[in-house]
């Protein structure tokens, strides 16, 4: 036994001089010491017997951390209490204080045994581990520890009694076990409120029997065996244990679809506004949660030909008839819409429908004039029942004509009156022979003369003979176009040639007597026509003035620069001499006749009646009419090409028609297809090839507008959601199904013919 | 031959360039059925070429057309750039790309003023990313557990009297009140900020609302959400879980019709009201609910027809801030029996320190918070303009206001909270610590709120359509094809978990400076890398 008195002579052992002592003399053999200390830190460890002996400390006041990291067969015994960390990494010894125990008691302890007579401090018990080489720690304290003891403790075992302190509001202080993962904590008396990661539980047999061997050698030790009984009420205690790690919520949160049925307001709280199952769409949807839709819109538009007609001649129709080799409909079809196919169509029109063919941008367009030609010999019977009605015409060109046709088509009698001495109208009087064949126009007059029309020539109308027919018939049409040639004032403007009396002079046969030079002002189509009749008759050099830059087609004026005519603008006449025309430059153009070919204005004198007119031009009413059942057509409305007279007689006949039946006659609305709807990437450029004959350019029209039966959208859909069905009437339709469709717009991508249209699907708000 | 000229609009001029690979599409539709903004659609292309296949120049030309999906060129359906298109095609052949040539602010102004929602794009650098916590307690004063530890993250809502304001009474040992005190809750730091019904779906909105009854029920975070202008749904006014909700009343008074009338059948209180003033996205200017998204439910719930719903820029009646305590205060306090606290917001602005002046002299102690907004702060549907060039930034005018308290000594009294562009980098712990230390006693929190549902908008000019009422993610519009488009429950869920990170993020931020409560105030735990951001907000300097 080594007894060490800490103080001696007034001088007190520092401690690092009582533990070189202590060490020297275990190193010596020494295995008990009786220590009076005061305040020395770290007694007892770590210590150990060379040869394997217990090593016994009887400590009286030590400092802080007694017994930290003390070695197995080490045994400390303080009598009284003890400072901060008594035990701290315990690493096997016993260690009993038999007093109190200040902060961290048994602090880190992983192995032996802690007994406290008394109370222990705060933390006390934090972080004890149990390595499973060894025994489980044990930490005995008989009383209470402080606040946040057994924090984040991972093993072994600690056991408080409570003894004295069942009035405490909790004898592990405030918030023990934070963080506690492994290990047990009996304890005896009321406990604060513990994390939810430990459980507090009742103890089972298993416990009781630890507890109970345990007891007897802690009560032993700190000498209190009086005790035994009233800690042996095994009910009184509880036992701390924590969540084992699968036990534990690890940041899950609480499904929301559970709390949302479970504890939320039923229906949703938008539930009385606003109807929502709570389903979920994915991007894509069908049917009503399509974002958009598609529609056949088959014919709703017309097509560019369609459109820039007059006539309204839906040439993309005949392209489809004569893609489905109904060749005889599609040469019939054109015959709804005007009697001229082969005089104007194929002949003399400027064709208005093929400048505005898709296909011209694609690389020359359809041959729709052509087409024309093919109809000029067709035959169409009346299909109407005579209607007892009769209508009047004055007029026998164009307008008239076309009038005189569709009316006899309906069954109404018709009769026209021509001052002229043939039928035809300009198509006869001025058009140069050259440019239309005779035996065409002829074979397109006997069909409307075959129609039924009464042709009444020689019959010039004057006021009283207007009076007379709007007398003899039930309607009357006034179509007697413009004869009047517009002619400036200039100087010597009794010079002048009237274009129009010219060439018809020329279509006569008079051969109107022409000088070598001739100046024609106008290059408008009529120019050139005067200027090809200038040659005709035998002029030497034409030179055709304009204000401003040429309107006559590209092909009629290189007829004429062929012929060796020159075009001059923008020229201003300032005076016409004998010499020819002096410019507003002063600059004389050589000439010795000058035509003028700037337009005629119609003679409507023979309108007794006061009509509604702008200068020399009658405005009918939406319905055509300017009288009461007295229609107006062509030139006498507007100056117009021959296809705009055409247009306008159909639509006087149906004004006419409308007015004969007392309904009201409502103009058709045209639209046009919108040129981005159309995809012409699909058709190949014809490079260099050679075009086909008009009645086989089906393959080439786009079908503008209209459907052309090419399947792409049936064979192109992701969703299989189109269908061809032939209707029971005829003809055909595509369908998409709301079903299968997800509204992606590939049909309306690829058709073609911009018959598919993507439109937002119905407002669901 | 292409007609095309100089100054037709392409898609070269969009601010988002639809990158396409035909070779690895196979026409699915699926991104053209998706693009709520009809910006692509299919249409057939020319790949007519003239080859020579022979072994000397033989030219055979040769011709195919293939459908292929095509950017639309028109300035109304230019791409914003959400994504859909990528996200739902099932071979990556499609995706937007940001153009940096954009011509889009010159063509789109062309056409009008631009309208648009998100966040500032202009003034997206953050004075928060420049201030770091740089005082970590080690040794001098022992950190925190940050897991394990328990911490008393709240913040009060309400009027906090002074100790010597209190009325107490000592009786023996004990204190007796004596009179009414202000009410005060005790909340969690973050509220999840006015954003209306109206400017969000309804499902957007029961979302935020679900979220937050379940982190209150389920998490014991008592997260409040703040109802935006835009009135309430009588089945939450009518439910125990009203309590969360903060009811804002804003210039265009919508919804306070049923708000009022629903009175007599609530079950409890609501957890205040907050009085809009401003925001700070659009500060001066009043909320704006475009037609497009003035469904039927919202036409009943605001009690207006389909139109432009414009707030108005200032409460009509209103004249000074002593008034609109007066007023609306008062008035507030009063319908709700003095029970629940009654804040304002104003947008971050060069005056908010005077504001906060005023209403800390404020003699009825009815003022229960000042709410201020800064410039990053969001919008459903603000003119550009405003979104990009006005306001103010929120940092230093928090501090500001904190700091002009402490003089008075005064802090703490009626709570400051503060927002604008908070989680802006996807980190809102960090931004509520900050602004927290520098003074505030909580933040409030949008934008992201909506990210987290699903919202693909952000500040570099990502979709943020909000105002077009065509939202990819059914989010911000009301048309029930796109609502439809939203999991509430998968959204909420977002929300939760965010949340549940955002704790323990502010946890693991208060642990190393050693406070288990918040650390309002204490601008010693911060040092900033910028020093002229130090100087102003007067923190330690540090690089």
């Amino acid at each position: 036994m080594l007894r060490l008195n800490t103080v001696q002579n007034n001088t007190r052992l520092s401690t690092q001089e009582l533990l070189l002592t202590i060490g020297a003399a275990v190193e010596r053999g020494e295995t008990d010491f009786y220590i009076e200390a005061s305040g020395q830190h770290d007694i007892g460890g770590p210590l150990w017997n060379r040869d394997g002996g217990k090593l016994t400390f009887r400590v009286v006041n030590p400092g802080q951390r007694v017994g930290c990291m003390c070695m197995a067969n080490t045994e400390i015994l303080v009598e009284g209490s003890a400072p901060a960390d008594v035990g701290w990494l315990n690493a096997g010894g016993r260690i009993v204080v038999s007093g109190d125990a200040g902060d961290t008691a048994g602090h880190c302890a992983a192995a032996g045994v802690i007994y406290i007579g008394g109370s222990a401090g705060a933390r006390s018990g934090s972080l004890m581990k149990h390595d499973p080489l060894y025994e489980a720690p044990e930490f005995w304290v008989l009383e209470h520890v402080g606040s946040f003891s057994f924090e984040f403790m991972g093993g072994g075992k600690a056991v408080v009694c409570g003894h004295n302190c069942q009035d405490m509001p909790s004898v592990l202080g405030e918030r023990p076990c934070v963080g506690m993962v492994g290990g047990v904590v009996y304890v005896r008396g009321p406990v604060s409120q513990l994390r939810p990661d430990v459980r507090l539980s009742r103890l089972n047999d298993e416990d009781i029997a630890w507890l109970a061997g345990g007891m007897e050698q802690f009560l032993a030790a700190v000498n209190r065996a009086d005790l035994r009984d009233s800690l042996r009420v095994w009910g009184q205690w509880r036992k701390i244990t924590a969540l084992a790690y699968e036990e534990r919520a690890h940041g899950r949160a609480v499904s929301l679809a559970e709390f949302r049925a479970g504890q939320w307001v039923g229906g949703g709280i938008f539930s009385d506004v606003f109807s929502d199952d709570f389903r979920v769409n994915g991007l894509l949807a069908r049917g009503d949660y399509r974002l958009r839709a598609p529609v056949w819109e088959n014919a709703l538009h017309a097509a560019p030909c369609e459109f820039s007609c007059p006539a309204s001649i839906p040439s993309q129709r005949r392209f489809n008839l004569l893609r489905e080799g109904r060749v005889d409909e599609a040469c019939r079809l054109v015959l709804d819409f005007t009697p001229f196919p082969g005089s104007v169509c194929g002949a003399v029109c400027p064709n208005p429908c093929m400048e505005s063919c898709t296909r011209a941008g694609v690389d020359h367009p359809v041959l729709i004039g052509g087409l024309g030609s093919l109809s000029a010999n067709i035959r169409v019977e009346k299909e109407a029942a005579p209607s007892g009605r009769h209508v009047g015409i004055i007029g026998g060109g164009v307008g008239g004509l076309t009038a005189a046709w569709q009316l006899a088509r309906m069954g109404h009698a018709v009769t026209v009156y021509e001052a002229d001495r043939v039928m035809g109208g300009k198509l006869e009087q001025v058009i140069p022979r050259q440019r239309l064949n005779r035996h065409v126009l002829r074979g397109e007059l006997q069909r409307i003369e075959d129609m039924g029309v009464t042709f009444v020539t020689d019959c010039a109308v004057d006021a009283e003979k207007f009076g007379e027919l709007r007398k003899g018939h039930d309607a009357l049409i006034v179509a007697t176009g413009g004869h009047v040639p517009r002619i400036f004032p200039w100087p010597g403007h009794e010079r002048i040639t009237a274009g129009i009396d010219f060439l018809k002079a020329v279509n006569r046969g008079e051969k109107p007597e022409v000088p070598e030079n001739v100046i024609v002002i106008g290059c408008g189509n009529a120019g050139m026509d005067a200027a090809a009749g200038a040659y005709a008759m035998g002029a030497r050099r034409v030179v055709c003035i304009d204000v401003q830059k040429p309107a006559a087609f590209a092909h009629e004026i290189a007829h004429i620069q062929g012929l060796g005519g020159k075009l001059l603008w923008p020229v201003r006449t300032r005076e016409i001499t004998d010499k020819g025309l002096i410019t507003e430059d002063g600059v004389l153009i050589p000439g010795e006749m000058v035509i003028i070919t700037i337009g005629e204005a119609p003679d409507i004198s023979y309108i007794g009646e006061e009509v509604k007119k702008f200068r020399d031009w009658l405005i009918p009413g939406e319905d055509m009419s300017i009288l009461e059942g007295v229609f107006a057509v062509g030139d006498v409305i507007k100056p117009g090409l021959l296809v705009h007279a055409i247009g306008s007689g159909r639509q006087a006949a149906l004004a006419a028609d409308a007015w004969l039946r007392g309904e009201k006659y409502v103009p058709e609305a045209k639209k046009a297809v919108a040129g981005e709807r159309l995809r012409t990437a699909s058709f190949a450029r014809c490079h260099g090839c050679d075009l086909p004959r008009p009645q086989d350019d089906f393959a080439r029209c786009v079908s503008c507008g209209t459907c052309r039966d090419c399947k792409m959208c049936l064979k192109s859909c992701p969703e299989q959601a189109i269908e061809r069905k032939d209707l029971e009437k005829g003809g055909f339709e595509y369908l998409s199904d709301p079903e299968r469709c997800i509204g992606c717009g590939i049909c309306a991508g690829v058709c073609p013919c911009g018959v598919w249209a993507m439109q937002a699907n119905w407002d669901m708000s | 031959m292409e007609s095309v000229t100089t100054q037709d609009v392409t898609r070269n001029d969009f601010p988002w360039k639809i990158s396409y690979h035909p070779e690895r599409c196979t026409m699915c539709g699926s991104c053209t059925a998706a693009c709520t903004f009809n910006a692509i659609a299919p249409v057939m292309a020319r790949r007519d070429l003239t080859v020579s296949r022979k072994s000397f120049p033989e030219p055979v030309r040769e011709h195919m057309a293939r459908p292929v999906i095509a950017q639309k060129n028109d300035v109304d359906n230019a791409c914003v750039g959400c994504g859909m298109c990528e996200k739902v095609c099932p071979n990556q052949a499609i995706a937007p790309v940001r153009n940096p040539d954009s011509r889009f602010p010159l063509l789109a102004r062309a056409q009008g003023p631009v309208k648009r929602g998100g966040r500032t794009n202009l003034n997206a650098q953050r004075t928060l990313d420049s201030i770091i916590v740089g005082r970590i307690s080690q040794m001098t004063d022992p950190s925190l557990d940050s897991e394990r530890h328990t911490f008393d993250i709240r913040s009060p809502l309400g009027r906090v009297l002074k100790a010597d304001e209190l009325p107490f009474r000592v009786e023996g040992d004990n204190l007796v009140l004596t009179g009414a005190t202000p009410p005060v809750h005790w909340i969690y730091p973050a509220i999840f900020s006015d954003m209306s019904i109206g400017a969000l779906s309804t499902r957007a909105w029961e979302a935020l609302a679900l979220a937050t009854a379940c982190l209150n029920e389920k998490h014991d975070m008592p997260v409040r959400m703040c109802s935006g202008e835009g009135g309430m749904p009588i089945k939450l006014l009518e439910s125990p879980q009203l309590k969360y909700v903060i009811l804002q009343i804003a210039s265009g008074h919508f919804g306070w019709n049923r708000i009022i009338k629903a009175l007599p059948k609530m079950k409890t209180d609501p957890a205040g009201v907050l009085i809009k003033i401003g925001q700070g996205a659009k500060p001066g200017d009043g909320g704006l609910l475009p037609a497009a998204k003035v469904a039927p439910h919202i036409q009943a719930i605001r009690g207006v027809p389909k139109a432009d719903l414009l707030s108005p820029p200032n409460h009509q009646g209103l004249y000074s801030i002593e008034e609109s305590v007066q007023k609306m205060h008062l008035s507030l306090n009063a319908a709700f029996g003095f029970r629940i606290p009654v804040a304002i917001k104003c947008a971050a602005s060069a005056t908010s320190v005077s504001v906060y002046n005023n209403l800390l002299r404020d003699p009825y102690k009815i003022c229960g918070g000042f709410f201020i907004d800064g410039i990053q702060g969001g919008t459903g549907a603000a003119n550009e303009v405003s979104l990009d060039h006005t306001g103010h930034p929120v940092v230093s005018k928090l501090r500001d206001c904190y700091l002009a308290a402490v003089m008075q000594g005064l802090q703490g009294q009626i709570p400051l909270w503060a927002g604008g562009g908070i989680g802006m980098t996807g980190n809102a712990a960090a931004d509520v610590f900050k602004m927290l230390c520098l003074g505030a006693n909580g933040v409030i929190m949008a934008k992201i709120l909506i990210q987290l549902l699903g919202c693909v908008g952000n500040e570099r000019g990502r979709c943020n359509a909000c105002s077009t009422g065509k939202c990819p993610t059914g989010i911000c519009t009301q048309d029930p094809r796109l609502v439809r488009r939203l999991d509430i429950d998968r959204g909420a869920e977002n929300i939760v978990r965010y949340m549940l990170a955002f704790d323990s993020e502010l946890r693991k931020l208060l642990a190393p400076v050693g406070n288990s409560s918040l650390p309002v105030g204490r601008s010693d735990a911060l040092v900033s890398t910028d020093k002229a951001v130090a100087d102003k907000l007067g923190i330690q300097y540090a690089c």
